[in-house]
């Protein structure tokens, strides 16, 4: 016993003077895929900023039970052709105890399922499809589904905003379907009636004609889905067309690279997201101001969500008191953590219970305009 | 009036089209060549637009020197990546060519960042009346206005000018037009600066118009240009910019009352497929 205790002690000295070399000999590895190249870098990007915040957070306070975190990161270009690929990467290769995803959804969905398979817990930080969590109950997502925000948007334009014949826009992909799918559900409970719905495809950034249409339509409230680079530009073109409607969007535009594009139209636009940037709350003013510091420009959902999840596996393995699969997926199951985007937990199927928070851009930045906090409502799907 | 109004806009997305087709109809005439990478000098033109006139102020500055700019990198395009490969089947400079085309969207986005870049404060927003009721800012007035205004010089060129016969002559047979004293070589040079320097203007007015120019913004008018001359039928001039305006119309209604079945590409895809069926060598083809 002896002998082996000094084996051991010796082992770990020789891997902390290894640690120097290698950086990587005593650390507990974490999987990132997340897009560095393609359509979707920018928010890549982001997510990764977030991310290497909370890990520079937590190994800076002692790392997770004497252990440092090491990110594994892998540029999957928002693709499910690299994405899972690299999830049996992560798990085979690298030994990665749990995976995180900084990705969108058709990406994230095929490296749920890999990392499902192989029993090894994952994150998805940001990406909203339904079926990512029904892959296997080793998989959670720390953001809001698409549904959940679409019904919240419904709320917030027929009820908050009293607002009664609203046209869609909807962006023609599984985020954009899902927010439709959610706020068509919930409209005709808040007397919001659905006078047209037009979609655009990703690559869209030419809204002529939806806008003179709209223009025809004479609506009460736009609910536009997109991403601020198609929202950007959309919002833009709306205002230059001199329409005046309140303008709904959700967290696809949260971004300060929004209000840049849209310039003055940007004024008074509404989204539904997760992060509040007048909180009050430590967690999130620190990753605030955190974050601008390390990455140079001002967070946004994206950056808040891969900080979110990074933590979330933190406080995991700090609970599980190993990096053992099954103890950790637990562990995940019972979070109960303050971050920054608000109070996390999961429900049977790993999808989040949490505030939707409704921000609205004044004076050229995002600011606090109300909360959402309707348990029924938000109540995601729990199988 | 949403008749007027999509016809308009129709137009408008037209006018975008047959700036950027121009180059591509006169590359692939003279050398046969689909010159894929077109697309990525149409995203520069975009970002001068934008560096220029966030530097200077002036967006007439940036739009003369992103053609001037994107032009002389066209040239080069051509000296660096197709004159090298003429004598090879014309498969190999469009691999080349899309190659370069991949590539340069991950440079734009290694120089000018992932987020790309938008005006400080956007020229050209002022509303204009053209018609009672409809009324239109003056950028997207002034993209009718200089896609009209370049195609129409270029035409008179080709129609007035020796250099301008000298072009049309190396299109019909390089041959002959060499035997008979043409300089091919400035011809090439001369149709690749001035298809380039529209693509780039082309750009300059995208990114104003969406008030973004990001490293993939070239994408879609990398197929669609390609579309566009196969619909005009390839190598004809005339028939592209015949194309470019058709496609841009039926995009517009398109969008509005198919577009919950088929997104923008796949309406001009469908349009393309259905009169290649009628006429499958395009609109206007070439003799």
């Amino acid at each position: 016993m002896k002998k082996y205790l000094k084996a051991t002690l010796l082992g770990s000295a020789l891997a902390v003077s290894a640690a120097v070399v290698s950086a990587s000999a005593d650390t507990i590895k974490i999987g990132f895929n997340v897009p560095l190249t393609g359509f979707a870098a920018a928010d890549g990007q982001s997510a990764l900023h977030g991310a290497e915040l909370a890990v520079s957070q937590v190994n800076g306070s002692g790392g997770v039970n004497g252990s440092m975190l090491e990110l594994v990161v892998y540029d999957d270009q928002a693709s499910p052709k690299e994405s899972g690929p690299l999830a049996v990467k992560m798990i085979s290769k690298d030994n990665v105890v749990a995976g995180i995803s900084g990705s969108y959804s058709g990406a994230t969905r095929a490296a749920a399922t890999i990392f499902a398979e192989s029993k090894v817990p994952y994150i998805s930080a940001y990406a909203i499809h339904p079926d990512i969590t029904r892959a296997g109950d080793y998989v959670f997502r720390t953001s809001f589904m698409g549904e959940v925000q679409g019904r919240a948007g419904a709320k917030l334009i027929g009820e908050m905003l009293g607002k009664k014949r609203v046209v869609m826009v909807t962006l023609n992909n599984d985020f954009g379907k899902s927010l439709a799918a959610g706020f068509r559900e919930q409209a005709g409970n808040f007397g919001v009636e659905i006078v047209a719905e037009y979609d655009y495809s990703i690559k869209d950034r030419e809204f002529g004609p939806i806008i003179s249409k709209i223009k025809a339509d004479k609506p009460d409230a736009i609910y536009a889905s997109g991403y601020f680079f198609t929202a950007g530009p959309m919002v833009s073109q709306i205002r230059a067309a001199g329409l005046s409607q309140p303008i709904v969007g959700q967290e696809g535009y949260d971004s300060q690279k929004f209000i840049e594009i849209a310039g003055r139209a940007s004024e008074g636009v509404m989204i539904t997201t997760s992060l509040d940037r007048d909180s009050s709350s430590p967690e999130t003013q620190a990753f605030i101001s955190g974050f601008a510091k390390k990455a140079g420009y001002p967070a946004d959902m994206v950056a808040a969500s891969g900080h979110t999840a990074l933590l979330v596996l933190a406080d995991s393995l700090k609970r599980a008191g190993s990096s053992d699969a099954s103890a950790l997926r637990d562990a995940i199951s019972k979070t109960n953590l303050s971050a920054s985007t608000g109070k996390i937990s999961f429900n049977a199927l790993g999808e989040v219970q949490k505030d939707v928070q409704v921000q609205i851009v004044k004076n050229g930045n995002w600011h606090h305009h109300s909360v959402i906090s309707d348990a029924v409502l938000l109540a995601p799907p729990s199988k | 009036m949403l008749f007027v109004d999509l016809c308009i806009q129709g137009v408008i997305q037209g006018a975008i089209y047959a700036l950027i087709a121009l180059g591509l109809t006169l590359v692939y005439g003279l050398l046969r060549i689909l010159h894929v990478a077109h697309a990525a000098l149409f995203t520069l033109g975009g970002y001068i637009g934008v560096l220029v006139t966030n530097g200077s102020g002036s967006f007439l500055l940036a739009l003369m020197t992103a053609m001037l700019v994107v032009g002389v990198v066209g040239m080069s395009s051509y000296t660096i990546i197709y004159k090298p490969l003429l004598n090879r089947t014309p498969l190999i400079a469009l691999i080349a060519s899309i190659g370069i085309f991949i590539a340069s969207e991950e440079l734009f986005r290694i120089f000018f960042g992932a987020y790309g870049l938008s005006y400080v404060s956007p020229p050209l927003q002022v509303q204009i009346e053209i018609l009672p009721g409809i009324s239109l800012s003056q950028a997207r007035v002034l993209v009718v206005i200089l896609a009209v205004g370049l195609l129409s010089g270029v035409g008179w060129l080709a129609i007035n000018t020796r250099m301008g016969i000298a072009a049309r002559a190396t299109v019909v047979d390089p041959q002959i037009a060499a035997s008979s004293g043409v300089n091919v070589e400035i011809i090439r040079y001369g149709s690749f600066f001035i298809g380039s320097a529209f693509a780039g203007a082309a750009g300059v007015m995208v990114s104003l118009l969406n008030n973004l120019v990001e490293p993939t913004m070239g994408s879609v008018p990398s197929y669609k240009a390609l579309a566009i001359i196969v619909l005009g039928g390839l190598g004809s001039v005339r028939g592209a910019l015949i194309a470019s305006l058709a496609l841009g119309i039926i995009e517009s209604f398109g969008t509005i009352y198919v577009g919950h079945l088929l997104d923008r590409d796949s309406i001009a895809f469908a349009f393309l497929i259905m009169v290649l069926m009628v006429r499958p060598q395009g609109l206007l083809a070439r003799g």
